[in-house]
């Protein structure tokens, strides 16, 4: 079961699919193994994973620490290379970091010396847009992800939560078609975090791209996801992939959210023990 | 300015402060000269420097030292510091020269600058280009040291961050690297000022020049030609203009330095 190759569609329910038809890849994750040397000695972080994620889904991956699901994420963005398998975006397998994905860190890696529309404008540097696009999408995405009016703040002068606003522009500035979010909202506090996944959700519908996020939060992965996989550790590997056919924007206190919350729980319980 | 503004200001400010020793030793030494003062040789008095100071300004002899010396300062400082970055940066970046050249580099920067001159005469003799030579060695160390590792030492999520936006080498030196090791680059430059500047002075005073005490030789000449002449005055004259000029000069580095690099200062 848990080596299985496991398709995962957007549901009837999904607003990616419907906004975005077939222009952007899905990913299709085969056989893929990765090991690292930890002091010397060999730590195997992922097992014979397949994954496919079809265009315009919300994936999320759930999973202890330590399980290896932000190695899947840094190998999906080129960061790092498998030892075995192959990973493709669309039909090209991939070998590099390349601007066709987008990925958000927890620690938003904003430029400490560059102002938000500067750090966004940064990401547009190996485009071929006009300076005149670029000026245009750098305005619209401030736009979208609510910070107008903060164009010429420093990093240092936002909050948690603006900041991985600013993040997100930027890594939606070069019109990606992949997101990966590594525990995008993890370092915020739990209002931030509410508020933030809300606007995430407007986000997603207006880009109507693929999105796969990495997150140790079960309730936030069933408020966005589609799909939610449970990755159990060491090595890691897929333990179930679960399915959230509930209609979005989801409410936290309904009782088939509830439910589902608790049976993801119950699985990663099980997946660590 | 008026007098009162400044003095409001630096009560304000409590940098004040700062005026408290300066002025306790100027009163230690005009109540000693005003009792009679040691008798020796050595000793000036207050009144004397003050004189010798008035002279010194209005011959033109110390402007001009100054003048000279400042320009030396500048023009070795910005030889070795120009020397020091492209090195620096070639030992920050590429792991390879790093290997091959930095035992070669930390050996060279054992040897105390004065240890330079024999050597250095020998090749370039005792003129203007020694002088200069010597200066911009002082400099060029400090400045390698800082922009190596401040090249090496850029944090790995900006650089990742270079990556994913596909970024050339040259897209990541520019915009990610050099930015990222901005402050630590900016304060091996002030140290190589500061070093330059005690260099420079070293240099005027210990490489002879045949013609002792010209003004264009700068201010270590200077004092070099007050110590023959036996003219206490005229040195501690030049100590003092060394102080204040150093002084200055000190201040005006560190400011330049943290405008160029403000984000640094911010909490993260």
């Amino acid at each position: 079961m848990a080596q299985a190759a496991a398709v995962v569609q957007a549901g009837p329910s999904g607003y990616g699919s419907a906004a975005s038809p077939s222009s952007s890849p899905g990913i299709d994750i085969a056989r893929v193994s990765k090991t690292f040397l930890v002091n010397g000695a060999p730590v195997e972080a992922l097992r014979d994973i397949s994954l496919a994620v079809e265009s315009g889904a919300f994936v999320s991956l759930v999973g202890p620490s330590g399980c290896g699901k932000s190695t899947l994420l840094r190998l999906i963005a080129g960061l790092e290379t498998a030892d075995a398998g192959v990973i493709r975006v669309g039909d090209r397998p991939i070998r590099r970091p390349g601007l066709d994905r987008g990925m958000v860190f927890q620690d938003h890696r904003l430029f400490p010396w560059l102002t938000v529309e500067r750090n966004i404008l940064l990401s547009l540097r190996r485009t071929s847009y006009s300076e005149k696009q670029k000026q245009k999408i750098v305005r619209d995405l401030i736009a979208l992800v609510g910070l107008k009016g903060f164009e010429q703040a420093q990093p240092h002068q936002l909050s948690g939560g603006m900041s991985q606003r600013a993040a997100i522009a930027r890594a939606l500035a070069p019109r990606p078609d992949i997101l990966l979010l590594d525990e995008p909202f993890g370092a915020l506090d739990s209002l931030t975090r509410t508020h933030l996944q809300t606007e995430f959700l407007r986000i997603w519908k207006h880009e109507g791209i693929t999105m796969l996020m990495v997150t140790h939060d079960v309730e936030e992965a069933v408020f966005l996801s589609d799909r939610v996989v449970v990755i159990a550790p060491r090595p890691g590997r897929i333990r179930r992939i679960v399915d959230v056919p509930l209609e979005k924007p989801r409410r936290r206190a309904d009782g088939a959210f509830i439910a589902l919350k608790e049976e993801i729980l119950a699985d990663l319980n099980a997946a660590e023990a | 300015m008026s007098a009162s503004l400044v003095g409001a200001s630096l009560a304000q400010s409590g940098r004040w402060r700062g005026l408290v020793l300066p002025g306790a030793l100027l009163l230690v030494w005009v109540a000693v000269a005003a009792g009679g003062g040691p008798k020796s040789a050595v000793f000036v008095s207050p009144g004397a420097v003050l004189a010798a100071a008035r002279e010194a300004i209005e011959s033109g002899d110390l402007p001009g030292a100054a003048g000279a010396t400042l320009l030396r300062a500048f023009l070795g400082w910005s030889i070795g510091s120009a020397a020091g970055f492209a090195l620096g940066l070639l030992l920050g970046l590429s792991a390879w020269s790093r290997r091959a050249a930095a035992p070669t580099l930390h050996g060279a920067r054992q040897i105390a600058l004065f240890a330079w001159i024999p050597l250095l005469s020998a090749w370039l003799g005792n003129g203007e280009a020694m002088k200069i030579a010597l200066i911009a060695l002082s400099g060029f160390f400090p400045v390698l040291l800082h922009v190596e590792a401040g090249c090496r030492d850029v944090p790995q999520p900006y650089r990742e961050v270079a990556r994913l936006f596909a970024f050339d080498r040259f897209g990541e030196i520019a915009f990610v690297i050099l930015p990222a090791a901005a402050p630590t680059i900016i304060s091996g430059l002030e140290l190589a000022f500061a070093i330059a500047w005690i260099g420079t002075i070293g240099a005027e005073y210990l490489i002879g020049t045949g013609y002792m005490n010209a003004s264009p030789d700068g201010i270590g000449a200077f004092l070099a030609g007050a110590r023959e002449n036996a003219r206490m005055d005229l040195v501690v004259v030049g100590i003092l203009s060394l102080a204040l000029i150093g002084f200055v000069l000190d201040r005006a580095v560190v400011l330049a330095s943290r405008r160029a690099v403000a984000w640094r200062r911010q909490p993260q």
